[in-house]
């Protein structure tokens, strides 16, 4: 975690200033690193100790004792496993509906020129910047009337509806970066635009492509307004939905209750730390390009 | 989706030209078969139950009730003389603007000082970066925890305090609570875009400043922060945006609570109906809350557009 500042320069006059300056530095890197990885930390403690060892006060900084059957609890009285496959299920949808169309939406914005372009942009930025509160009451009674509530797929239509617009704002800053001759060449040899797409600039903005899978997978594995809302069947619950139930509860143990959180968060934590390196460049190359 | 703190990127108001050419351009028609899709589905989930929940803020409808009458603008009356409801139009403003403030001003500071090229870089990019990966429940879980008011190691922090004293549960301390919960939440994420915009300053200008005799403030002021002003104004009207959507960190934390303190607008539109079943009220809440994005939106595409103009 230590972030050792390299020098740039041989050391010259006033050099001690400057190794006081670079200390300085890393110590207050040092301090952002542990703000924020402290809490996620102390969740681990606590879900590593027995529940006892846990109720007390002053706590201990680091675990006195081991204790892993938090875990084996989780599975054994929590429905779980149920809950992680619903969760599953609803990023899977909508992972893959957001990325076809973020895909079509990127490449209309970026490559084509067509008379109400502005106005499109200007849609899905409305829809990006809306609070999913605004549509629920509207939406909830849609779905009552479709019977389409406790349908998990039904949930996952709606919340690609609420990522797509990031998604098409990151493609379309990916596909920007295509240089406009290559798709033109390939429009005289004859390619068609859906082949243009497809064959040329989609291979180049896989990186992009694939953090808007991640941006649309972790929007869907943690959403809970729309998910409660319209979920009440508790077989149908998401991971979500069914630990947020725990919450209010006092007869589930702080180990078990943390446990089942690690569970949960440990999906997206793993399938970031698998493709961050080539995502992160991705997801903020959209915020800072005009 | 209020988990979603990527990265928004600007619309394009003009479509920018590839070829400068006097020749008029030729309209690609197959570009309405591809928006085609994306148009049907946001009208269906986004631009339809908007225009839906306008006509039921007109109603006296209620959750469960078949027939609903007409009642004009008695709901919006209602709004207007209800006390709650400027309640939560303050509370959800402190709230945004606090995380606003709180969030991108840590990530404005933990920007400048990662941005200086040295060992470990990528790993401290990818640790802040952690709570993004994060989900809200699971932020959720942590923090009532770490704000127990009885074993919370945050009362390491505050050993005057009685252990009476809920972090979650006492005013002021609640507001204060939930804008810590979601600095954590987002700030890191703040950083990371703050990052990539100081690494488009250009170094010749802050060289220039140092041989000129600028302290590393003045530099700071008069050189990095215009640079990266129009990103940062951006930048906050988006954390704005996000802050004023966040339903779950309040909800599960607080629950709007203690009394009504911490109850932001789209707190009391959830409440208002599925929890008093009043559906027309809550659509007229909705209306208010609508009226709010649209006017930040329309923030948005200014400073957007200014910033089109000078590039």
């Amino acid at each position: 975690m230590t972030a050792a500042v390299g020098m740039r320069r041989p050391a010259t006059a006033g050099t001690s200033a400057r190794w006081a300056r670079t200390a300085l530095r890393t110590l207050l890197i040092v301090v952002v690193c542990l703000v924020v990885v402290f809490p996620i930390y102390w969740m681990a403690v606590a879900a590593v100790q027995p529940t006892a060892s846990t109720l007390r006060y002053p706590p201990s900084l680091v675990p006195t004792s081991f204790d892993l059957s938090g875990f084996r609890d989780v599975f054994a009285n929590l429905p779980i496993l149920r809950w992680l496959s619903n969760s599953a299920v609803l990023a899977v949808v909508t992972t893959v509906i957001t990325v076809v169309l973020s895909v079509l939406g990127g490449y209309v914005l970026s490559a084509l020129y067509w008379p109400g372009k502005a106005l499109f942009g200007l849609l899905l930025l409305v829809t990006q910047m809306m609070p999913e509160a605004v549509v629920i009451i509207p939406v909830f009674q849609l779905y009552n009337d479709l019977h389409l509530v406790q349908s998990l797929i039904a949930l996952a239509f709606l919340h690609a509806a609420f990522v797509l617009p990031v998604g098409v704002w990151i493609l379309r800053s990916a596909m920007d970066g295509v240089p406009a001759e290559v798709r033109e060449a390939a429009l005289i040899d004859g390619c068609g635009h859906v082949s243009v797409l497809r064959r040329i600039v989609l291979p180049l903005t896989v990186p992009a492509v694939i953090a808007v899978g991640i941006v649309a997978f972790f929007a869907s594995w943690g959403e809970y307004l729309f998910a409660v809302t319209m979920i009440s069947d508790s077989d149908k619950y998401p991971a979500s939905v069914g630990l947020a139930t725990l919450i209010g509860q006092l007869d589930t143990p702080v180990q078990q209750l943390l446990a089942g959180g690690l569970v949960y968060a440990l999906p997206p934590v793993v399938l970031f730390v698998l493709v961050q390196r080539h995502i992160v460049a991705g997801l903020t190359a959209g915020a800072v390009k005009g | 989706m209020s988990v979603t703190t990527a990265p928004p990127a600007p619309a394009s108001e003009a479509p920018a030209p590839r070829r400068r050419g006097s020749r008029r351009r030729r309209v690609h028609w197959i570009a309405y078969a591809l928006a085609l899709p994306i148009l049907a589905y946001e009208s269906i989930f986004v631009l339809y139950p908007i225009v839906q929940g306008v006509q039921l803020s007109f109603t006296d409808a209620k959750l469960g009730a078949q027939q609903t009458t007409s009642v004009g603008l008695d709901n919006y009356d209602r709004l207007l003389s209800d006390p709650n409801f400027i309640k939560n139009v303050t509370t959800t403003l402190t709230y945004a603007l606090g995380v606003v403030v709180v969030a991108v001003g840590c990530g404005l500071l933990t920007a400048l000082l990662v941005n200086r090229k040295m060992r470990g870089r990528g790993l401290v990019r990818g640790l802040l970066m952690a709570p993004w990966a994060f989900p809200e429940i699971a932020t959720v879980l942590i923090f009532i925890w770490v704000l127990n008011p009885t074993f919370g190691v945050v009362r390491l922090l505050t050993p005057w305090q009685d252990s009476g004293d809920g972090w979650l549960t006492s005013n002021p301390l609640a507001m204060f609570s939930i804008v810590l919960i979601a600095t954590w939440k987002t700030f890191p994420f703040y950083s990371i875009v703050l990052l990539a915009s100081l690494q488009n300053v250009p170094e010749q200008l802050q060289e220039a400043a140092k041989v000129d005799g600028a302290t590393a403030l003045q530099r700071f002021w008069h050189v990095t922060l215009p640079a990266i002003r129009p990103d940062l104004v951006l930048l906050a009207l988006l954390a704005f945006i996000f802050a004023f959507r966040q339903f779950t960190l309040i909800w599960l934390t607080t629950g709007g609570g203690p009394g009504r303190d911490t109850e932001t607008l789209v707190v009391a539109i959830y409440n208002t109906a599925f929890r008093f079943f009043d559906r027309s009220y809550g659509a007229t809440l909705g209306v208010g809350s609508l009226i709010i994005t649209l006017v930040v939106t329309l923030g948005f595409l200014a400073v957007q557009r200014r910033l089109d103009g000078r590039r």
